[in-house]
């Protein structure tokens, strides 16, 4: 099945114009106290949920905008729009 | 060598029949059997800049107005201008003012020699087009002139459509240098069948006169 992706600033476009950028993983973690073990964790390991997870995706062949989806990894369908970082600073 | 000399990505298999030099660039105003279109128009000499700022409301580069819609372009004293994102808008000088130079102010950057700049011109652009790209260019709910941030033959590029009126349909594309000859190659191939032909400026300039 074809996925379909929603830009923020291009609108819906092919799945093939666009580059994943992992699962969102929350934020970078604080630098204090953080042992490597932790480190390891917050980089290399996934959840991989199979069903919606929130992940991340370039426009490569478009905008070049970064931004969050809800994807469904068991149907392959987005799910809920996510805007940009930048427009959310915009608010 | 006293001067510099500015090479356009753009070549055509086509006898140039008037040429002019401006800028350090050689500009073909036309060519040997143009046909009667659609024609495919280098225009990489054209000066071209990506502008940027926090606060693009608040700025008028060349003095024109920055559209405020994501993807929207406006055509205003011969400057095109597409809004790319909140921050970014790129500025196309098209009619005239091929001397612009880059304005001694923050926030420019001269893109002008570093990609690539061509027109695709008549009535059967979009069944070209058609053929390159999945982008909707006839979709009812964009008014032109719009802009495109997308693939056009597998390459990364702005398309800016001008106009979807019948023979005058016309959309301007730009994408890094490197692929110029790739990319004609690309479209004069798609186009062949349509009887697609290089043409000189003076067709551009005839063209974006009537719009």
């Amino acid at each position: 099945m074809a996925l379909i992706i929603t830009c923020p600033v291009c609108g819906k476009r092919n799945g093939y114009e666009f580059k994943f950028g992992g699962e969102e993983k929350g934020p970078r973690p604080d630098e204090t106290d953080l042992t490597p073990k932790a480190w390891c964790d917050y980089v290399h390991m996934n959840h991989c949920v199979a069903g919606v997870q929130k992940e991340w995706w370039c426009h490569k062949d478009g905008c070049g905008s970064w931004f969050t989806i809800y994807r469904d990894t068991t149907t392959n369908l987005e799910r809920q729009v996510q805007k940009a970082d930048h427009q959310e600073a915009e608010k | 060598m006293k001067d510099i000399q500015r090479v356009s990505p753009v070549v055509f298999k086509a006898t140039p029949l008037k040429t002019e030099k401006r800028n350090n660039w050689e500009v073909v105003m036309e060519y040997s059997g143009e046909g009667e279109g659609p024609y495919l128009v280098d225009l990489s000499h054209k000066p071209r800049f990506d502008f940027q700022d926090a606060d693009l409301a608040a700025r008028k580069p060349f003095g024109i107005r920055i559209p405020e819609i994501y993807g929207g372009s406006a055509l205003e004293n011969g400057v095109l201008a597409n809004r790319m994102n909140r921050t970014q808008v790129s500025l196309y000088c098209i009619d005239g003012q091929d001397n612009t130079v880059i304005p001694d102010e923050p926030g420019f950057t001269d893109v002008t020699e570093s990609t690539m700049f061509v027109a695709l011109i008549g009535k059967e652009v979009f069944s070209i087009c058609e053929k390159l790209t999945a982008l909707d260019f006839l979709d009812p709910q964009r008014k032109t002139p719009f802009l495109f941030q997308g693939p056009f033959s597998h390459v990364p590029c702005q398309m800016v459509t001008l106009s979807r009126d019948g023979d005058s349909s016309g959309i301007v594309l730009t994408c890094s240098r490197g692929y110029g000859r790739d990319m004609i190659h690309a479209v004069i191939n798609a186009g062949e069948e349509f009887n697609l032909k290089p043409a000189g400026e003076n067709r551009f300039t005839k063209w974006i006169k009537s719009l």
